[in-house]
């Protein structure tokens, strides 16, 4: 459980690696799954004024203070209301919980690094700086996220 | 492992004996030439305990070190050696360069400590030859080749590359070697009998291999070690008392008795307890937390020890010549805030000596002595630590400053025009304002004082600066005492809820609809709220941090009147308009994660009760964001015609206060406490007494009406309680409207409405007032209270305590005149100073006490102090200073003077304390006179 940072070099080493798996959207993402502390559905978030725009705000997480990430925004895809289906997914990052608002969850998706292929320059009008790679499955991709990126800084 | 375990022990002891080691240095070096053998032996013992434990860990290079600085500390304690500053020098850098060996323990074996301990040899050398003469600095630094004679000196031999410059031994280092040695052999033996073995050749050799297997590994420059002594190490353990852990221990103990009860409770589903229950354990966590905090606590002083030798070497360097006064060590703050405030300090320190101190002549020109003196001092002040840097230097020129700001573009020419001198002051802080070359020419400071302000907010504190040109600066930081844990007022900005520290808050003002229209207004572009003839900015948080609108009525506000928070940041005041005050909370400060790096409104996130998250306001942070220009520009002139016509008489800021529609009162804010509201159905009675529960306990309540002569009160569904001290104990008095705050004239008519309680009356705004006296009204409702008040202790035989009492202002001079006499005292009271000096002088009457006000005209208190305390005849007299409301400037100022005590005009109680204390210690203080 070192992992606090998954690059493709890691990725690689490893036999197996899994990646929990969830929508925005209409497109499948995954994160790797050691990155991931818990899913939760503590949507009573607190907004920062000034903030930067994909940050939504801020939430207890049990007694702490964690900053939560709309990822619809750091992928430039269009809001959405918030609904029954929408969760947190609270991944470490530099030694900080910080929670990625995604629409829908899915499975958890086990596979070989090799299975892994280069990730194309956009999918679905995303920019592929976001991505570690794909994977393809029977009827659509997953799109692997480089968790680093979508949480830097920008502006 | 156990190893380990010893060295980082060592490394704990070592520290702490070297913690003082610098400023015990510089002492040394002051009482030169004379020695003060049991200064002196403390630190040898120091250095003797860390060279015997070195020696016993194999630590060679430290020991060699501490053995020669021991040697040298043994020939001063025999007085075979007289320190002189070069002397003293060599010794810090030694020490400077021990300190840095022990901070990097593992490595220190394979460091270069040549240089020092040649120089050291050298000064023990010099005074061997020369015998018991003191040792002149050429004959210390005549030798200017230091020898690294490898067969006399073992850490030499260890190091490959010695930094001393080439040069063959000549026969006089040889002799000096030699005689070194001889010194060396002495010092051992009188050591001997504490460390035996510690410089045995077995001992050494075991050691050597390993030493050599790390060659060199941390080559430390002597200005690496310097620094990194100068630097606050983060202490990963600290020292806690053991008072503290066991009520630490006897808390834990009660939270497990309140928690088996609570679950009891909850289990066997009892409700009735349940509240006690509750009560308890918020008590004890109370406790418990203030226990921990205590922990935590360390003393300033730590951060103090540094500067003397910042001080002395900086103005050794600069050619100045400059005393640092400490002040205030045992003051303890947060370990946080020690830590983090050392480099600002030291920032302000180095600022003082270089900007602040002049030069010796410069001095000497202006008729002030050659040496100037910073003073440091640290004292708790008002739950805050106010920390100064005082200096007797130059001062800082308004004027200068302004023109320097405007020739940097800091600020415009009609900036300018506007400032007055304790803006422009304020300028040093400006962000851009100048680099050091800049600022010294016009004598003025600011090496990055922007950076200094900027940390100091970074921990909840302020800055600020006094100066007067010629006279010296003074340099003013507050900080919390702690930042863990901070009182805040919770408030409801939109939909939101924010947290506003309470160290900023000032006051909340109320502003009703039906008053809007008089007490809002635009000056400009900008809203203002007037307030007792200022103008305040307003801020109104919700359009500046972009919340969205309360969904429906806000909770706690349904009258749709404007609350106005008046925040202080120290340099700008203001109000912020909110939709709702709700409670106030200590709340529990969470730092923000790193994507709000940029919100300079921010100071963090607390979670509040209900589990929701709340942003702490940072109030010097909107400030800044908003550009606020402080509120003296902004001060609307003649608004209040009361307030400039009457400009030289004494004014008392009063609460005023309706019973009804016809009777009017006021009180001095002075002595009140504090004021609640509460609901009229929330006042009590319990046996015929009016009482209030309030925070678990019972506020005995007073009505007016059953003290004097007044109509009883109307009331709407909530009263105010007007709350304040008598005999400790805290007292309530119900005031059914309030309707200002205002500072008023004291011209009182004593006569027209005098009864019990009721001092007299006042005419503000066209309506006459009485002013109450609250300690007389309290005495004639509860005189048991008062039963067992004790009559000051008067000497049957002589006459009783003589008090001098100046007061230029008639209604008060007859107030405290005739609380005194109603005490048994003497009393003899002139208008001003003057008269009241010419009295003391011309020795009528032996006074016991004397009591003054500080604004008056003639002679003030000040002057008046200055001169009793410079007399031989009077300097034993006791001064106590009366005022209204203490400014902090002021009792600066009268602390300076002389003046041994402050009271409030109208508190009677602590009024009449104070004057017993002094007075029976005068008293004794003749009789032991003149028996002795």
């Amino acid at each position: 459980m070192n992992a606090t940072t998954t690059t493709k070099d890691n990725l690689i080493s490893s036999d197996q690696v899994q990646f929990s798996t969830f929508y925005v959207g209409e497109v499948l993402l995954g994160v790797d799954i050691r990155l991931v502390q818990e899913i939760n559905r503590q949507l009573d978030i607190t907004p920062v004024p000034n903030a930067p725009g994909h940050v939504r705000g801020v939430i207890n997480l049990r007694g702490e203070v964690a900053t939560v990430i709309d990822l619809r925004t750091v992928l430039g895809l269009p809001p959405a209301e918030q609904d029954r289906d929408t969760r947190n997914l609270i991944v470490h990052s530099q030694g900080e919980a910080i929670g990625l608002m995604v629409d829908r969850i899915s499975d958890i998706l086990t596979i070989r690094p090799d299975q892994i292929s280069d990730s194309p320059s956009n999918v679905d009008g995303i920019d592929g700086k976001f991505f570690l790679g794909v994977h393809a499955l029977q009827d659509t991709i997953c799109v692997l996220l480089d968790v680093e990126q979508v949480l830097a800084d920008r502006d | 492992m156990e190893d380990n375990e010893l060295l980082a022990d060592f490394v704990v002891e070592a520290n702490e004996h070297l913690a003082d080691i610098e400023n015990q240095f510089l002492a040394i070096e002051e009482a030169a030439p004379n020695i003060d053998v049991n200064l002196v032996n403390e630190v040898f013992r120091a250095i003797h305990s860390i060279k015997g434990a070195a020696g016993f860990l194999g630590l060679r290079t430290v020991n060699d070190l501490a053995h020669n600085l021991e040697n040298v500390l043994n020939m001063m304690r025999n007085e075979e050696l007289t320190p002189t500053s070069a002397i003293v020098d060599d010794m810090l850098k030694g020490a400077d360069a021990l300190k840095g060996l022990i901070e990097d323990v593992e490595n220190s074996n394979g460091v270069d400590v040549g240089a020092h301990i040649t120089a050291l040899e050298r000064i023990a050398a010099a005074a061997m030859e020369i015998g018991n003469e003191p040792v002149s600095e050429e004959a210390v630094h005549a030798e200017s080749s230091p020898s690294t004679l490898a067969e006399t000196e073992p850490a030499a031999e260890l190091t490959p590359a010695p930094a001393a410059p080439t040069g063959v031994p000549s026969d006089e280092e040889l002799e000096a070697a030699i005689n070194a040695k001889l010194a060396e052999k002495k010092a051992a033996k009188a050591a001997a009998a504490a460390k035996p073995a510690e410089t045995t050749p077995a001992a050494s050799k075991a050691i050597e291999p390993k030493a050599e297997t790390k060659p060199a590994a941390a080559p430390a420059p002597e200005a690496d070690a310097k620094d990194a002594a100068a630097k606050s190490t983060p202490e990963a353990q600290i020292r806690v008392a053991v008072n503290v852990l066991d009520s630490l221990m006897n808390l834990a103990g009660e939270l497990v008795l309140s928690r088996n009860q609570l679950l009891q409770a909850v289990s066997t589903e009892e409700k009735t307890g349940l509240e006690a229950i509750s009560a308890r354990l918020d008590q004890i966590t109370s406790e418990l937390q203030e226990a921990i905090m205590q922990t935590r606590m360390q003393q300033i002083g730590t951060v103090f020890s540094r500067f003397p030798r910042v001080v002395r070497d900086l103005s050794s360097k600069l050619g100045k010549q400059c005393d640092l006064e400490i002040e205030g060590k045992e003051v303890e703050v947060d370990k946080t805030i020690v830590e983090a405030i050392g480099d600002p300090l030291t920032h302000l320190v180095r600022n003082s000596c270089d900007h602040g101190i002049e030069l010796p002549e410069v001095r000497t020109a202006a008729g002030k002595p050659a040496k100037g003196t910073i003073k440091l001092k640290a004292c708790y002040q008002a739950g805050k630590v106010r920390i100064e840097i005082r200096d007797d230097g130059g001062g800082i020129d308004p004027e200068k400053l302004k023109a320097k700001a405007v020739q940097k573009g800091v600020i415009t020419p009609e900036q300018a025009e506007s400032m007055n001198d304790r803006e422009a002051l304020r300028l040093i802080f400006a962000p851009g304002f100048s680099t050091a070359a800049e600022v010294t020419d016009v004598s003025g400071r600011g090496v990055g004082m922007d950076v200094v302000r900027t940390n100091i907010a970074k921990l909840g504190g302020t800055v600020d600066v006094e100066s007067e040109v010629g006279k010296g600066s003074n340099i003013v930081v507050t900080l919390p005492l702690t930042l863990a844990i901070i009182p805040s007022l919770i408030v409801q900005v939109g939909c939101d809820r924010f947290a506003i520290p309470q160290v900023n808050i000032a006051e909340l003002v109320r502003v009703r609809d039906s008053e809007r229209s008089t007490k809002l207004g635009r000056v400009k572009n900008a809203e203002v709220l007037r307030l007792r003839g200022q103008l305040l900015p307003l801020v109104r948080l919700r359009e500046k941090l972009g919340c969205g609108p309360a969904e429906g009525p806000v909770q706690g506000n349904a009258t749709g009147a404007t609350n106005v928070i008046v925040v202080d940041t120290g340099q700008t005041r203001f109000g912020l308009v909110v939709e709702a005050l709700h409670d106030s909370e200590e709340i529990v400060v969470k730092p923000l994660g790193r994507h709000y790096k940029n919100c300079r409104k921010l100071a963090g996130a607390t979670i509040l009760g209900d589990g929701h998250v709340a942003l702490i306001l940072d109030i010097a942070g909107i400030a800044g964001d908003l550009n606020l220009r402080s509120d003296e520009e902004l001060r609307e002139k003649g608004a209040d015609a009361t307030t400039s016509a009457a400009d030289k008489e004494d004014r008392q800021s009063m609460l005023f206060f309706k019973n009804n529609q016809v009777d009017n009162f006021a009180i001095p804010m002075d002595i009140i406490a504090r004021i609640e509201r509460v609901p009229v159905d929330q006042l009590d009675s319990v046996a015929g007494q009016e009482v209030l529960q309030y925070r678990d306990t019972t506020l005995p309540l007073m009505r007016l009406e059953s003290c004097i002569s007044a109509s009883p009160g109307d009331f709407a569904e909530s009263a105010y309680v007007v709350v304040y001290d008598v005999r400790g104990r805290e007292v309530g008095l119900i005031a059914p409207e309030l309707e200002d705050i205002r500072e008023v004239p004291t011209v009182v008519d004593t006569v027209t409405f005098r009864e019990p309680g009721v001092i007299g009356s006042l005419v503000t705004n066209e309506k006459t007032v009485r002013l109450l006296d609250l300690f007389e009204l309290t005495q004639m409702s509860h005189p048991e209270w008062f039963s067992a008040d004790s009559e000051p202790e008067l000497n049957e035989e002589s006459l009783p305590p003589m008090i001098l009492l100046a007061e230029d202002s008639g209604f008060f001079r007859t107030q405290v005149k005739k609380i005194f006499e109603e005490k048994g005292y003497r009393v003899a009271d002139f208008e001003d100073g003057k008269l009241a000096w010419e009295d003391l002088d011309a020795e009528n009457h032996s006074y016991d006490v004397i009591v003054t006000d500080i604004e008056m005209p003639n002679m003030n208190g000040f002057e008046l102090c200055h001169r009793v305390k410079n007399d031989p005849r009077f300097s034993s007299i006791p001064v106590i200073a009366l005022t209204s409301l203490a400014g902090s400037a002021d009792v600066q100022h009268g602390m300076e003077v002389g003046i041994d005590d402050y009271q409030i005009k109208m508190d009677r109680d602590k009024l009449l304390t104070a004057v017993q204390n002094f007075a029976g210690q005068a008293q004794q203080g003749r009789t032991a006179g003149s028996y002795a």
